[in-house]
């Protein structure tokens, strides 16, 4: 009785703390990652659909809006910012090789400046090394590179918001020991930078070397060490605790499992054969190579059953992961309806040069994919580090 | 000198052909540019997507088919060790010249611990480094084909001990870290430029034409990364290798992988009251 009394006075406790709580009367909780991923490879789809650089530059202004709104303090979550370098350096890229490299300059185009040409020797005639720059040439590169640079900040996205370590639950139970092992070396990896520290440490006390390469030896050896003695400790707990545990998977079904896999990896070697031989007939092109997709996906799933698997605390899957992932399935299908606008809009043409219109649609698109911003259920204020 | 251990993870014929059809699977998915008949494929972002994917389920199929020979729990406590070891070595690299510090632990592992606890480091270790650092995408399955490889093939490499092991992995490891970046390379070409530039992929050209184009770019973007990361790799197995191969041996003989399991006649009533 006195304890349904206590958890009923803390519950009351916790909307009287409204301040800390970002997203009104909601209740903190993590999204499923899998939900995060389907909107970012969604609107990396849609992203894959336009050239159009005002677009683009929506799609960061939204990618950039939903990380701030919903990212934790976990460590992974602090990488949004090296994809927007990344993407910086593959604009770059593009803009200077398509300038040093330069081809496909038009009479028409308006020309910058021009490079040094170099001549290239004639058995390596297709290359062309300096030469005029126009305008036209780099804009074009600079678009197609934005293009691509957006993409890569959608998968950024994807990375800051879900949340890896749950995200391992996805695996497939034929990838139990390949799980284990990660998980393994996700929780070992903030004890190695310890194990480090108190070596170096000791070195120290011992007026040791700590830097330069002959302190590296001294350093590795007992690391490692420590790592491989820790690692064996690990196996007797396992041991201990069960691990090895037999599935309900019999002899027959086993070898149901190596035949489906083998079955299905000839499949994919013929696919890949067909695409490679021109005369090849069609179907042992991309058909034999889906086919093979299936027997193997058939494998991986009866092969799943030599391990069995009770989950700790399961993820839901409710109204906001919908509305997350369909926010941005809907942005998707909408760029690739052509509903309501002018496809040529998308890919806005640089003969003549004029300023890209904003069609309606795929901007109201892209806003609806941003709604997932909101649609989120806020993170908990406080994420620690090492939860789960 | 060279105490032949266990090896830590049993490889069954049947992964041996698994394996074998999995190499040929890579070697077309990383040289399509150069092999696929013009036409197959739409855009240049399509191939490079379907192939990313195949390889993701090739490297799904090995796995599972290793583990289906049996991971004892030894084995899979010092993948992940290592892995985390890896995982944590690899920011250290990154970005400064090409230094990579991954393959020195991975070519070690590889050669003690046999071929099929290098194919499974070499996955493990990538795909826990890029979970910490948030650096999960579709370059993924071909970073981890590509170091599977690397540790697979350095559990294969002949026998030999002493000084000339250390030479033997040293030059294997500089010679992988060339091929690594060549292929990774390959991997991101077709779509990483603008198709009007005259070093980047254009479909249907003769081989040799698009041979010259990739040469061309891999020497502006990658080559002098390459030099750096064969290096690190080179002088970090010479000067670190044999401790750490004494490290990793003297482990392997603690650890007594696949230990054969006897179950000793339960003793008898009588001897139990005793």
């Amino acid at each position: 009785m006195t304890a349904v009394a206590r958890t009923t006075v803390e519950a009351s406790a916790v909307p009287s703390a409204p301040s800390r709580d970002r997203g009104g009367r909601r209740l903190p909780r993590i999204l499923h990652p899998v939900a995060w991923w389907v909107w970012a490879l969604a609107l990396a789809t849609a992203v894959s659909r336009t050239n159009n650089p005002l677009l683009l530059f929506l799609v960061l202004a939204v990618l950039g809006y939903v990380v701030t709104a919903r990212r934790t303090e976990a460590p992974w979550a602090r990488g949004f910012k090296y994809y927007l370098y990344l993407a910086l350096t593959v604009v770059a890229i593009r803009v200077v090789f398509r300038a040093v490299f330069a081809t496909g300059t038009t009479p028409r185009d308006h020309f910058l400046f021009s490079l040094p040409h170099i001549p290239t020797p004639d058995w390596y005639a297709g290359i062309q090394i300096g030469g005029p720059v126009s305008l036209e040439a780099v804009l074009s590169a600079a678009t197609d590179g934005l293009r691509l640079a957006c993409m890569l900040c959608c998968i950024g996205a994807a990375n800051t918001l879900a949340n890896p370590k749950r995200a391992l639950r996805v695996l497939p139970g034929a990838l139990y020991e390949l799980g284990v092992a990660v998980t393994v070396a996700i929780s070992v990896a903030p004890q190695l930078v310890q194990s480090v520290q108190r070596v170096a440490r000791a070195r120290k006390l011992r007026a040791g070397r700590t830097q330069g390469l002959k302190a590296l030896r001294g350093i590795v050896v007992p690391v490692l060490e420590d790592a491989l003695e820790r690692s064996l400790r690990l196996a007797a707990a396992m041991d201990s605790r069960g691990y090895g545990r037999a599935g309900t998977a019999t002899r027959r079904s086993r070898r149901a499992t190596g035949a489906l896999m083998l079955l299905g990896m000839c499949g994919l070697c013929t696919g890949a054969y067909g695409l490679l031989d021109a005369t090849a007939p069609t179907f042992l092109g991309l058909p034999a190579m889906g086919l093979g997709t299936a027997l193997c996906v058939a494998g991986l799933r009866l092969g799943g059953r030599r391990i069995t698997r009770t989950t700790y605390r399961p993820d839901p899957w409710r109204l906001p992961e919908w509305a997350v992932a369909g926010s941005g399935v809907v942005s998707a299908v909408l760029l690739f309806s052509n509903l309501g606008y002018d496809p040529a809009q998308l890919n806005p043409t640089f003969y003549p040069l004029t300023w890209p219109d904003l069609p309606l649609v795929p901007t109201a698109a892209i806003l609806l994919a941003g709604t997932a911003g909101f649609l989120a259920p806020p993170p908990s204020p406080v994420q620690r580090a090492d939860a789960p | 000198m060279t105490s032949r251990v266990a090896t830590a993870i049993r490889l069954t014929p049947r992964v041996g052909i698994v394996m074998t059809m999995a190499a040929f699977l890579g070697l077309v998915a990383f040289f399509w540019p150069f092999v696929v008949a013009p036409g197959t494929f739409g855009s240049n972002y399509a191939p490079t997507l379907i192939f990313g994917v195949l390889l993701l389920l090739v490297l799904c199929v090995v796995l599972s088919e290793i583990a289906e020979g049996g991971i004892d729990s030894k084995a899979l406590a010092m993948l992940g060790v290592l892995s985390a070891v890896n995982a944590a070595l690899r920011p250290l690299g990154a970005g400064t010249a090409g230094i990579e510090t991954v393959f020195f632990i991975l070519v070690l592992a590889g050669r003690v611990y046999g071929p099929g606890f290098g194919f499974t480091l070499g996955c493990t270790s990538l795909f826990a480094s890029a979970l910490i650092t948030g650096g999960v995408g579709p370059w993924m399955p071909y970073q981890m084909f590509g170091c599977a490889f690397v540790g697979m093939l350095a559990g294969f490499l002949p026998r030999a001990s002493g000084r000339r092991e250390v030479l033997l992995l040293a030059v294997y490891g500089s010679l992988s870290g060339f091929l690594f970046g060549f292929l990774l390379n390959l991997s991101f070409w077709p779509f990483s430029l603008d198709p009007d530039s005259s070093i980047a992929y254009l479909p249907g050209l003769p081989f040799t034409e698009q041979w010259q184009r990739y040469i061309a770019f891999d020497l502006a973007t990658s080559l002098g990364w390459d030099t750096g990361r064969a290096v690190t790799n080179f002088v970090c197995v010479m000067l670190a290798g044999p401790a750490v191969l004494t490290t990793f041996r003297r482990a392997a003989r603690r650890a007594r992988f696949r230990a054969p399991v006897r179950f000793a006649a339960p003793p008898t009533a009588a001897s139990g009251r005793r």
